[in-house]
């Protein structure tokens, strides 16, 4: 599996049918992730361009690690959410600028379907809410554990720390995240 | 609440699974339009990469050198000025002695001082066709003569430390070629034929010996240079005349021998 993917990888390098393959595989599990790290289908669109077309930017200096491609994007995806609330009236990436336009009706019934969709999920946007107060360090782990359903080892090669360190994170984070999440839940 | 009791809660939170298609379609597109611009640039800096190291590498070398060679000029600067505050070595240069050579060791540096070339005419007149045309530096007057000198200059301390006088070590080889040119010119044929035995040789001229540095580990020491040249007159004079034999004193031969009443015969004969 990680064979074929890292063949993938070293054809992305050259072939951009082979980028768009990954792009193809990836693009799906990298928007959920940032949405349910933001809450917000605008911001996690605009982080979400953002990841890939830094991902296309380094993909040259990609070097395989036997650490599956996913776990670099999610790196990637961590640094521009970071980026993202830094900068928040930063510039964003404005897809109309780069890519040949889609009729305007289509993508505004599309996005307010998708706002519907989102609004169901209430229980979601509470907790989400409530770990979004919490330190950076602390959202990424209770994210990826809960809502991503990663294992510990798969978090540590995302967030490129040690396994005792992720448990101890997570330890601390669900204890921050105790006191104030099931008063409102 | 408990902690088991958090995680539960957050393990079973509906979460939404949505996907906006036409921003997927857009970031293809515009991926796929900037693929090639980022390749290029990929490879450019790749290229560049590459380069920097061996541009480092080269810039080092070349400053190394650089700097190598500009502290050697320096340093030879620095004990050039240091030598010519000596007063005995200013002495010495004003009265046409010269620079030869400096090289510098363990910070300090060896400054070669050569007398100047001295056209000695003999004592008494000889006949035209008798003077030599060889620089001769030979002490006939009896008064010593400067034959170059070896100073010691420490560059940091900048002072001359201390100054080895060549007249010597020079005498010694021009005595002993001058012993050799006779010893060549007595055994030759063309001595024994024209010069009788009790005829007085009246002189004998050698060239100065010349000294060059030479540098052995960290030590420096003025030695003789090779001449690829080596000659020697000798004037003898017996009943009245006087002859000139030429001595070669690298191939050891006897070059030429003319006698003063062969030149006036000559001379008469025209």
């Amino acid at each position: 599996m990680l064979k074929e993917e890292k063949e993938l990888i070293e054809r992305a390098k050259k072939d951009p049918k082979a980028f768009s393959e990954l792009y193809e595989k990836y693009y799906s599990q990298i928007f959920g992730y940032i949405l349910k790290r933001v809450a917000n289908l605008e911001i996690a669109q605009d982080v979400t361009s953002e990841t890939f077309l830094k991902a296309l930017k380094n993909l040259w200096q990609f070097q395989w690690r036997n650490i599956p491609f996913s776990s670099w994007l999610y790196r990637i995806a961590n640094n521009e959410i970071v980026n993202y609330f830094r900068k928040q009236k930063g510039k964003k990436v404005s897809l109309e600028k780069i890519a040949e336009p889609i009729s305007a009706d289509n993508i505004e019934i599309e996005f307010i379907e998708a706002q519907e969709e989102l609004k169901k999920h209430q229980d979601f946007l509470k907790a989400q809410e409530k770990i979004s107060k919490l330190d950076i360090k602390y959202q990424e782990v209770i994210v990826l554990r809960f809502f991503e359903k990663k294992q510990i080892k798969e978090i540590s090669e995302i967030l490129g720390k040690k396994e005792g360190t992720i448990k101890s994170l997570l330890h601390r984070g669900i204890e921050k995240l105790k006191d104030e999440f099931f008063e409102t839940l | 609440m408990k902690e088991e009791d958090l995680i539960k809660k957050l393990e079973e939170i509906s979460l939404p699974k949505i996907e906006i298609k036409s921003h997927k379609e857009r970031l293809n597109l515009a991926l796929m339009k900037k693929y090639s611009p980022e390749r290029k640039k990929a490879e450019v800096f790749n290229i560049f990469k590459k380069l920097v190291p061996a541009g480092v590498i080269a810039v080092l070398l070349f400053l190394f050198i650089f700097n190598n060679l500009n502290s050697q000029k320096y340093n030879l600067a620095k004990a050039k000025e240091i030598a010519l505050q000596n007063n005995e070595i200013k002495n010495w240069l004003q009265q046409g002695s010269t620079i030869k050579d400096i090289k510098v060791v363990d910070g300090k540096a060896y400054v070669l001082i050569e007398p100047p070339e001295v056209k000695k005419e003999p004592e008494e007149p000889a006949p035209a066709s008798l003077k030599s045309g060889v620089a001769f530096q030979e002490n006939l007057t009896g008064e010593e003569k400067f034959g170059g000198a070896l100073a010691e200059v420490n560059i940091k301390e900048k002072e001359v430390k201390n100054i080895k006088k060549l007249a010597p070590a020079a005498n010694d080889l021009i005595k002993s070629k001058k012993d050799k040119a006779l010893e060549i010119a007595n055994k030759s044929q063309e001595v024994q034929e024209k010069i009788p035995r009790e005829a007085e040789v009246l002189n004998i001229n050698v060239a100065t010996p010349k000294f060059r540095l030479s540098k052995e580990g960290n030590s420096v020491s003025a030695i003789p240079e090779i001449e690829t040249e080596e000659k020697a007159s000798i004037i003898y004079q017996f009943d009245e005349n006087r002859c000139e034999g030429k001595v070669d004193l690298n191939k050891e031969r006897m070059e030429e021998i003319k006698c003063l009443n062969e030149i006036n015969t000559d001379a008469t004969k025209e």
